[in-house]
């Protein structure tokens, strides 16, 4: 073999490689950009062009700004820490045993809902007028009137934290699965027992450290996510004074222009926060990881009671169940009220039944649906084609080089790169890129959209679909190339078929991800393109309940039908090669 | 007899028609009166032009961003879009914003971006602050278009000075009136035997024992929120002169000149809905408070809003409106036309929502109840009655019972009053 067209085709795929990153970092770059100028009050369409403080004075001078931030770190800090926990004490108890297939069929339906769904489910059960207690009300409560109590929101944003756990710990268990399939538990399990140390001791020992030293990427993205959410905390967290995200789109939405630089500002605030809180989880594990060193060192041997060990699983099955049991519920009232004509206080159920809400917004929700249905169909299929042929060009360069090592160690922190638009707060880089986007001419086009749902949609599908791609057993590849066939049909006749199923579901995982973004649409599209998130949080600022409730089951529906229609897909052409699953 | 009767019609419509031209006339010669008189010559051959503005908008597309909040808004707009499709293949599309100003800081994002055509807003739903902030920074198209549309001929400006002049801020004719608002209070008979008629009263009314935690406001910055502030600091401030003119500048200043209402506030939001630690997002939130039986008054600028609740089954019978003893805030709301929006069928959307059979459709208060800015003086005998023979709903009062309204305070007091309100109640 020549080194000529090997050098070209290497150089091929550094282009491909590049032209990924450039598309996915350059409207992140951009965007942040756009927000420091104004920040230093250069911003000269209104007036402001000098750089000077006075942006920084008048954002210091919002009232209400320590507490709108202590607000956005509690919650993003305390949701995250809960939702590690109960996701990594759910993976102790029950990996290796059938519960953990169990588990993920009764969770993953959570992750594909959008995160305004699950608020809005919330808002629906728990609040004082809420199905919670208008089922109590008024046999058991004596209620005629709903109880004047600060529920939905309440005032310390513990809302907001729960709706975020019933979310992102389906996320953390599924990521952490699969982490879980790639160490060999069962033999650092096995080590340790035979030292003497209880299962859920030894869990906690030997396989977390392991464990949660793969899962940084997740939980950092869990944790950026949890402190600059608008579209979920618009619904459940406190609004006197709202979390710092919220504030800042109220700011960039505000008549009175200047205050335009306030929200740059806060932007870049936003950025502060989402470091202040990695830096802080960052010490509290590295602390933590300390105290486990200590303990393996000192040789004790912590035995829990076998009595205590069971009570202490039930407990935390409870715990960690409890956020998406109270999840589902709220979903299912979202579906009665979408059927619910009349539904006074305290009636349990509607008094009249009725179709009123899918007749008269019918049109505009369904409109809204076509737009999802496509954006999510797009962007994962674009993506999905992009981190196929990443993670192929990534797997060919290793295995044709010599100083594979070496190659790894440059491709895991070009990778690092792709999950950029996931660990900078969205908040921070979206209005400046709705300047550029602008600017470019390019906004509120389909195309636009597109691309910016790309960008976020393509790290998820990255996370899902990179590591069966890494344990695709080579062997199969050579012996084909042993048969004679080519690289092309090596890929489409073998490979693909086998990686199949993880393509299908990060094919969908890719839709839920789409179908969810608030922002980013918000943004991108100009507010032309009205989406089913875009138009449940204008509906869930007042409106009829109804009609939001249509909502919500249109999107519970279509993740549902996209993730089936994967499952059937992979099912039928899964029969023959039912022998390599992976 | 039949024939008689054909013509009798006949000589009716047609005097009617001069009627209308006559209205027209007038209408010039106000706008004249409003030191508009270089218009004048443009708009001699106005429906002429306005006819061949009909034609360039064949086939073209309207973005027309409006608070998308409410189902019963957002369904007559569906209406609006459906008729113009038919009569003169515009596409309507309803861009749905949680709050106007986000229409705003888009088109101040395209200017900065120097995007001078091909906006992405071409008509907005739009007044008082959002208008003057838009006016101010020259976000608007600036001819006066909205004077020399054919539908404009229908209102009465002397009558009803709000329709040129927004919130005390000229319009220019840079925006078209399209509907009426006044604050009108709901409450629930099943709870509330007399409601409070005035500021004061309702200061009682909501620290009495069985009333604590049953009222509430929309949180400023909502915009039925912070009329509510203004509707009660021009009720307790004692020199209402204050609010004709701007605020002014110095914060601090314009701040203790609001003291009483700051001390009504005081008063009463310990008793209020959630001790006052959480507000309704908007006016549509706060009414399905009052149908869960959570509040027990509720308000809205809409005088139709309750008898609309009750018919869509939100709000129970028992539910009826009053207003305060010495009015309430009283506006115009308009749809202006950004200065990069895209070619000429915004305004033939304009006047077709500023059309009698549109505002007849609008003022209907089973479909929205958002009474017309039109003049019955100026409409014909047909339509006017039309309009008298509105069902107007149990909960709505009459026209007599409106009478009573307070002008809007100068736009300029809104940000005094959402600062003073947010530095105090929602700062921790």
């Amino acid at each position: 073999m020549s080194g000529q067209p090997h050098t070209a085709r290497n150089a091929s795929r550094v282009v491909g490689a590049v032209a990924i990153l450039l598309l996915l970092l350059a409207p992140v770059l951009a965007g942040l950009v756009g927000a420091v100028l104004p920040a230093t009050g250069w911003f000269p369409p209104l007036g402001g062009d000098t750089v000077s403080f006075s942006p920084l004075r008048a954002f210091l001078a919002e009232p209400g700004l320590v507490t709108s931030l202590s607000l956005s770190i509690f919650t993003a800090l305390m949701a995250t820490a809960l939702s590690y926990g109960l996701a990594m004490g759910l993976l102790a108890v029950l990996v290796g045993t059938g519960g953990a297939a169990l588990l993920t069929r009764l969770i993953s339906p959570l992750l594909a809902v959008p995160h305004i769904t699950i608020a809005v489910g919330f808002l629906f059960l728990l609040q004082p007028s809420g199905w919670l207690i208008r089922l109590l009300s008024p046999w058991a409560t004596g209620l005629e009137r709903p109880p004047n109590l600060n529920l939905v929101p309440d005032e310390a944003g513990w809302m907001l934290v729960i709706g975020l756990v019933a979310k992102e710990v389906p996320f953390l268990v599924l990521m952490g699965l699969s982490v879980a399939s790639q160490i060999d538990v069962r033999r650092l399990l096995d080590g340790a027992r035979s030292l003497g140390r209880g299962p859920l001791v030894s869990w906690c020992l030997v396989v977390q450290p392991q464990l949660g030293r793969r899962l940084i990427l997740p939980v950092m993205i869990v944790l950026v996510f949890s402190v600059s959410v608008v579209d979920m905390a618009v619904v459940l967290a406190p609004s006197t004074p709202a979390p710092l995200a919220v504030r800042i789109l109220v700011w960039f939405r505000d008549p009175d222009l200047m205050r335009q630089f306030v929200a740059a500002v806060g932007a870049l605030a936003q950025m502060g926060l989402a470091l202040i809180c990695c830096g802080i989880w960052a010490i509290t594990s590295a602390v933590w990881a300390r105290l486990i060193c200590h303990i393996c060192r000192s040789g004790k041997r912590l035995r829990t009671q076998p009595l205590l060990a069971r009570a202490g699983r039930f407990w935390l099955l409870g715990l960690a169940v409890l956020p998406c049991a109270l999840a589902a519920l709220g979903l299912t009232s979202s579906l009665i009220w979408a059927f619910a004509d009349i539904w006074r206080f305290p009636d349990g159920l509607p008094s009249r039944w009725g179709v009123q809400a899918w007749m008269t917004t019918g049109d505009g929700l369904l409109r809204a649906a076509v737009n999802s249905l496509y954006l999510g169909l797009a962007s994962a299929f674009v993506s999905v084609f992009a981190a196929v042929l990443w993670l192929e060009s990534a797997s060919l360069r290793t295995a044709t080089r010599q100083n594979a090592a070496g190659d790894r160690q440059m491709r895991l922190r070009v990778e690092g790169l792709i999950y950029l638009p996931l660990l900078i707060p969205q908040a921070a880089f979206l209005f400046g890129l709705q300047v550029l986007l602008i600017w470019l001419g390019v906004d509120g086009m389909f195309l636009t959209l597109l691309w910016v749902h790309v960008v976020f949609v393509f790290p998820y599908i990255m996370l899902s679909l990179g590591p069966s791609w890494r344990r695709f057993d080579t062997g199969f590849t050579e012996l084909a190339a042993n048969l004679g066939a080519g690289p092309w049909r090596r890929f489409y006749a073998v490979k693909l078929p086998i990686l199949l199923i993880p393509v299908l579901t990060a094919f969908a995982v890719g839709f839920a991800v789409s179908q969810a973004l608030y922002l980013p649409t918000i943004f991108a599209s100009n507010g032309r393109v009205a989406t089913l998130t875009t138009e449940a949080v204008i509906l869930a600022s007042g409106a009829g309940r109804q009609t939001l409730g249509a909502a919500s089951v249109l999107q519970m529906a279509l993740p549902f039908f996209v993730f089936m229609a994967a499952d059937l897909i992979g099912l039928a052409r899964f029969r023959r090669f039912s022998w390599f699953r992976v | 007899m039949s024939r008689n009767r054909g013509s009798f019609i006949m000589t009716t419509q047609r005097s009617f028609a001069l009627l209308s031209i006559w209205g027209f006339l007038s209408a010039l010669k106000i706008l004249s009166a409003a030191g508009l008189m270089t218009l004048l010559p443009s708009m001699a051959s106005a429906s002429d032009k306005f006819e061949s503005l009909v034609d360039q908008a064949r086939g073209q597309s309207v973005y027309f961003n409006a608070w998308g909040g409410s189902p019963a808004i957002n369904a007559y707009i569906a209406w609006a879009a459906e008729q113009l499709k038919d009569r003169h293949d515009i596409t309507l599309i309803h861009v749905k914003l949680t709050d106007t100003a986000d229409a705003v800081s888009r088109i101040l994002a395209e200017k900065t971006a120097g995007k001078t055509s091909g906006g992405s807003v071409d008509l907005v739903w739009v007044n008082g602050e959002n208008f003057a902030s838009l006016k101010r920074q020259n976000l608007l198209q600036d001819k006066a278009w909205a004077f020399s549309l054919p539908s404009f001929a229908y209102t009465d400006s002397t009558a009803l000075p709000a329709l040129i002049s927004d919130f005390a801020t000229p319009t220019d004719g840079l925006e078209s009136p399209w509907g009426r608002a006044q604050l009108v209070f709901g409450y629930d008979t099943a709870y509330v035997v007399a409601p409070p008629r005035s500021a004061a009263a309702l200061n009682d009314w909501v620290k009495q024992h069985d009333n604590q935690g049953r009222f509430t406001f929309p949180g400023p910055p909502d915009f039925t929120g912070t009329s509510f502030l203004k509707q009660i600091a021009l009720e307790v401030v004692p020199d209402s002169s204050i609010f004709v003119v701007p605020a002014p500048a110095d914060m601090d200043t314009a701040d203790a000149m609001l003291a009483p209402l700051w001390t009504w506030l005081a008063d009463v939001s310990p008793y209020l809905w959630r001790a006052g630690r959480h507000y309704p997002v908007n006016y549509t939130d706060m009414v399905r408070l009052l149908g869960d039986g959570e509040v027990a008054i509720a308000m809205a600028f809409n005088p139709a809003e309750f008898s609309n609740g009750i018919a869509k089954g939100i709000l129970p019978d028992t539910v009826r409106s009053y207003i305060h003893e010495d009015g309430t805030l009283a506006n115009v709301h308009f749809v202006a036309i950004p200065f990069n929006a895209n070619g000429p069928a915004a305004k033939v959307v304009a006047n077709f929502l500023l059309s009698p059979e549109a505002q007849l459709r609008k003022a209907n208060s089973d479909i929205w109840g958002d009474p017309t800015v039109l003049s019955m003086d100026k409409l014909s005998p047909a339509d006017a009655d039309a309009f008298a023979r509105l069902p107007r709903g149990i909960a709505t009062l009459s026209d007599a019972q409106l009478s009573a309204s307070l002008a809007e305070p100068h736009p300029s007091w809104v940000k005094v009053i959402e600062q003073g309100w947010a530095k105090r109640y929602a700062a921790d």
